[in-house]
């Protein structure tokens, strides 16, 4: 009896951490967090699309569906590892464990204009929080971001508020890909030439490479995060240098 | 007789070059069929340590090395900087071979300065059993300042190589530390580009007081995701990284002067540059993509030379025509 207590229990947490409650409220707020109007200036970024197009790398559906995924990619081995990280802190309460993917993540992103759009959308989420899904871990870390103690980049701000809105890891993995991949993808309705079946087509597609993505990042460590995109690294520094521009990156 | 029982053998010994916690590794671990990992010939070891003598001369003081590298001694043979060491690392065992371990531990005093390159490119055999693996740390004290040049790195067919390269740099000290990497023998037989098994290159930062500065990791399975694909290299044959660690004044000045660029010729671009800033105010990374190596190499070297210009006020002079 005390071993099937504890199976269950253990069941229990294993459900938490993955799956989150799995309920409809844990879903409505999945689906709220992630929606590209919560307001946390998703809009603002391309994530280097704009200088993409500009350069006629990007120019149709089968060029955005490839940078696209070289962007999903890099996240999932960086913004995805640390939010799950996150996530599990929260869910432990260990803060120092919150703080050190906080600096690991601002470490390891090597441009300026990339930095500012993780530390800009992490610190909306943070205030946001306070009004939506509430935790001490959260008002306290809202707290260091403004005394600049932490950078507050966005996938930990993420892992904090979805631990407090009992969603789970794997959704918030999907949640932060859906992000990043959708970020790029409605910013390609501005700046390249492709309509919307296009990217509704790319986006439906990914979904089944996800999962993949969700298995290997579930097991990364703060220090097996990595990311190689040359050609988008040369992109982005020509738009940090570049004058013309709609999107902040 | 146990090694602990022999502590002059012990002090003798080289540090072990451990990757064990690197997941990316953990499918090429079993022990080659020929020479084991870290026989004696397989695992090279090179301590460089450069001073101000009592003149106030930059000199290699320090010197230590296992086979296969090879140092013979400093040269001063920069006409731009005739007060330079200059050294060229070699290996006697020509490419990188299955279960090769190298470790280089490069210390700048107080003050001092030099320039290291190798002496060809760095060639990394194809392996069958295991990976070759190299452990660097370079360390920097107050105003030292050194560029770190190597000749590509070559990756053959079925390759595996791993590196961790750990910097601690001074606020006031400058590093120039570049590395290139080919795509494969391009023109080997029918061309082997991107044919390798995998390369996982690791460079972090910190400040003397343990404040930690960047790390980049790239790690590239061409197995898993093709580096072909867009925003990755792309139509791009050759990478070059150049990570620039200076105080932010010079790193200012530097940004400035460098331009980011895409080079059409006939709609296909064969030259991109692109510079951004590292984190933690540490300095500045530099990336160039290109088709061939020398105008990658050129572009690296200009490069060099205006981190030289912003920090020592000298240019990097022509590289010699034989190289």
């Amino acid at each position: 009896m005390r071993t099937c207590m504890g199976t269950c229990i253990h069941t229990a947490i294993i459900m938490t951490r993955e799956s989150g409650m799995a309920n409809i409220s844990s879903i409505m707020r999945l689906l709220q967090f992630t929606d590209s109007t919560f307001p946390v200036g998703t809009f603002s970024f391309s994530n280097g699309l704009e200088t993409a197009a500009q350069y006629g790398l990007v120019h149709d559906a089968a060029t955005l569906e490839q940078f696209t995924w070289s962007q999903a990619l890099q996240g999932a081995y960086s913004d995805g590892v640390v939010a799950i990280l996150a996530h599990r802190a929260a869910l432990a309460g260990d803060y120092d464990a919150i703080l050190e993917a906080d600096a690991r993540l601002l470490e390891f992103r090597m441009n300026d204009e990339a930095r500012l759009m993780l530390r800009r959308m992490g610190k909306k989420l943070a205030e946001l929080s306070s009004h939506l899904a509430d935790s001490p871990i959260a008002r306290r870390w809202l707290e260091d971001i403004k005394a600049e103690k932490t950078p507050g980049c966005y996938p930990v701000a993420q892992g904090i508020v979805f631990a407090a809105a009992g969603i789970g890891e794997r959704d918030l993995f999907c949640s932060s890909q859906y992000g990043i991949i959708n970020m790029v993808l409605s910013a390609a309705l501005r700046c390249v030439r492709v309509s919307h079946y296009d990217t509704q087509e790319i986006l439906f597609r990914f979904s089944e490479r996800i999962g993949h993505l969700y298995d290997e990042a579930s097991q990364m460590t703060l220090d097996d995060m990595h990311s190689f995109v040359p050609q988008i690294d040369i992109l982005a520094s020509l738009h940090e240098k570049g004058n013309m521009r709609m999107f902040m990156n | 007789m146990a090694l602990e029982q022999q502590p002059h053998l012990k002090t003798a010994a080289v540090p072990e070059v451990d990757f064990s916690k690197a997941r990316e590794m953990a499918p090429y671990l079993t022990e080659p069929k020929a020479m084991y990992v870290g026989a004696p010939g397989k695992h090279g070891y090179l301590r460089m340590g450069f001073e101000l003598d009592a003149r106030g001369k930059s000199i290699l003081r320090d010197l230590d090395r296992r086979v296969p590298l090879i140092v013979q001694q400093e040269l001063y043979f920069d006409e731009e900087m005739p007060e330079m060491p200059c050294v060229y690392i070699l290996s006697s065992g020509g490419p990188n071979v299955d279960g090769d371990r190298y470790q280089q531990d490069i210390y700048l005093k107080k003050g001092s300065f030099a320039w290291v390159s190798t002496g060809a490119s760095t060639k990394l055999a194809e392996m069958n059993y295991n990976y070759s693996g190299l452990i660097q740390n370079i360390t920097l004290e107050e105003g030292a300042y050194l560029e770190f040049m190597p000749e590509p790195v070559i990756p053959c067919r079925k390759t595996r190589f791993i590196s961790d390269t750990n910097i601690v740099c001074h606020e006031t000290a400058t590093l120039f530390y570049s590395e290139i990497f080919m795509g494969g023998r391009k023109y080997y037989k029918d061309g082997e580009l991107f044919e390798y098994d995998i390369l996982s290159v690791c460079s972090h930062a910190a400040r003397p007081d343990g404040k930690r500065l960047f790390r980049e990791k790239f790690v590239i399975d061409p197995h898993i995701e093709h580096p072909r694909s867009l925003g990755v290299m792309g139509q791009f044959d050759v990478f070059a990284n150049v990570i620039v660690i200076t105080p932010k004044e010079s790193a200012d000045k530097i940004y400035e002067r460098t331009q980011a660029f895409i080079n059409d010729k006939a709609g296909k671009a064969s030259l991109a540059a692109g510079i951004t800033h590292l984190p933690n105010d540490a300095g500045l990374l530099f990336k160039v993509l290109g088709m061939e190596p020398d105008p990658v190499r050129k572009a690296v070297r200009e490069f060099c030379s205006c981190v030289r210009e912003a920090v020592k006020g000298k240019k990097v002079p022509e590289d010699f025509p034989w190289r």
